[in-house]
């Protein structure tokens, strides 16, 4: 059964691991949005060679668990040299999963774009590159936004992968918690709602820009 | 062709020759014809004609599959005379408008000079507002497109074209999306351009505009010129059968 007081008892271990959740999210978001735009420019105009290696980098990533990819930057890079603590192991592996989820994100916002958009800019003597940032890029800007929060709704919970490597993140706290009072489930409860809490408003958020953009 | 070169002299535009193809389908077939400075044609055909993607291949909007495209007396190549100069001297109108929706009416018309021409921003916004003046839209300055009229939008998109000071004006069925009630706002501003010497290729079934505007009238079908001539010799006495059953359908609609 719930024991609330367990929860409330806990409070502060819960949202001290609730910071750390949300500190990893906003910082690996923004590495993967800046690398997913890179990505997805890349992949888009980068030419024959960089489109194929861009391509292959994002489909392999999107058929591969993140937790993979976690255990793999964590792990098995310290073999080869690379050794890293943990949070900027959990925020490597979260930017480069988050990238590749990104850079498609951008890639269906541009190609959403009418071409005579470009063609406009082109008539006028615009390279592609000024063509790009004075009339695609601030176009698809309004129309990325829903989604890329959806994607920053999703990082909050694909966070509490990092509890594998042992990060105190807010799911890794409740497993303590559950542990010490031998109870899982109030602080389960306890991190599912905290979770929501974070969550919610940014799906609503999403919601609303998804109604204006139309 | 050995005549090329001396084809060119003193002429503002000389297609020959030129072809278009989508994959296996050839939409040109051969097309030639030339302009002097200040010629006002007008293109005409059925659709399907290839009339649009002839005048989307003089600005390698649309790259030609082969042939030569003479402007300004610089043979256009890839990597000779740069495409973009090309561009830059020639502006372009389109059926859609295409006018930039995240900018404003004045923004629209000062883009082209501040990004290519890399004009100091007050004096390319002073020129966009003299420009907006023109075609009538002073009061529209800071509207962006989706608060206009059709009608609006495109005369936004020639004073943005204008603003490049183009040798040629091109325009792609400039009024086949526009309001019929709003379609003599944006005649009466290309009328006007005309008479001030402006040079331009204008494809459009427009038969009034055609009379009062046009110094040659450009009738195709199947990808080829069948037929040109003066307004009165094209409309009037027009020598292909399929121009006079075109005609007819035009001036019954």
């Amino acid at each position: 059964m719930i024991k609330w007081s367990i929860i409330f008892d806990n409070l502060p271990f819960l949202v001290a691991g609730a910071w750390t959740t949300l500190a990893l999210t906003v910082v690996s978001m923004i590495f993967a949005t800046v690398a997913g735009l890179l990505v997805g420019l890349m992949n888009m105009f980068g030419g024959k060679v960089i489109g194929a290696i861009t391509r292959v980098y994002i489909e392999a990533i999107r058929g591969t668990p993140a937790l993979l990819l976690i255990l793999i930057v964590y792990y098995a890079l310290p073999t080869i040299g690379l050794n890293l603590p943990r949070f900027p192991a959990a925020v490597v592996s979260l930017a480069v999963c988050y990238a590749a989820y990104i850079a498609e994100v951008f890639r269906a916002a541009v190609e959403s774009i009418p071409k005579g958009q470009s063609e406009a800019a082109f008539s006028l003597g615009m390279n592609r590159a000024q063509a790009l940032r004075h009339v695609i890029l601030p176009q698809t800007f309004r129309r990325v936004l829903p989604p890329l929060a959806n994607e920053f709704a999703a990082l909050i919970k694909d966070t509490s992968l990092v509890s594998v490597i042992a990060m105190q993140d807010l799911l890794f706290n409740a497993k303590i918690i559950g542990a010490r009072t031998a109870n899982f489930l109030s602080p389960l409860i306890g991190a599912a709602l905290i979770y929501l809490i974070m969550t919610t408003p940014v799906m609503q958020w999403s919601r609303n820009l998804e109604k204006k953009v139309e | 062709m050995a005549g090329g070169m001396t084809m060119s002299q003193g002429k503002l535009l000389v297609v020959e020759e030129l072809h278009k193809s989508f994959g296996s389908l050839e939409v040109i077939k051969g097309v030639s014809f030339d302009m002097d400075c200040k010629e006002r044609l007008v293109v005409m055909g059925p659709s399907g004609s290839g009339k649009s993607t002839l005048v989307r291949c003089i600005n390698w909007i649309e790259p030609p599959s082969a042939g030569r495209v003479t402007f300004d007396g610089k043979l256009v190549e890839s990597g000779k005379y740069d495409i973009r100069r090309l561009r830059e001297d020639i502006g372009m109108v389109f059926q859609q408008f295409n006018v930039f929706p995240h900018l404003t009416a004045l923004q629209n018309v000062a883009l082209g000079p501040l990004v290519v021409k890399k004009t100091a921003r007050k004096a390319a916004e002073a020129e966009a507002m003299e420009l907006l003046a023109k075609v009538g839209l002073s009061h529209r300055a800071d509207y962006k497109p989706g608060q206009m009229s059709g009608g609006e939008q495109q005369r936004v998109a020639i004073a943005r074209a204008l603003a490049m000071h183009p040798k040629l004006m091109l325009f792609d069925e400039p009024t086949s999306s526009i309001d019929v009630e709003l379609i003599h706002e944006v005649l009466d501003v290309m009328v006007r351009l005309a008479g001030e010497g402006m040079a331009m290729i204008v494809v459009t079934h427009e038969m009034g505009f055609a009379k009062e505007v046009a110094d040659r009238v450009i009738f195709m079908d199947q990808g080829l010129i069948i037929e040109s001539g003066t307004p009165s010799e094209v409309f009037e006495h027009p020598q292909q059968e399929r121009t006079q059953s075109f005609l007819s359908k035009v001036l019954l609609a």
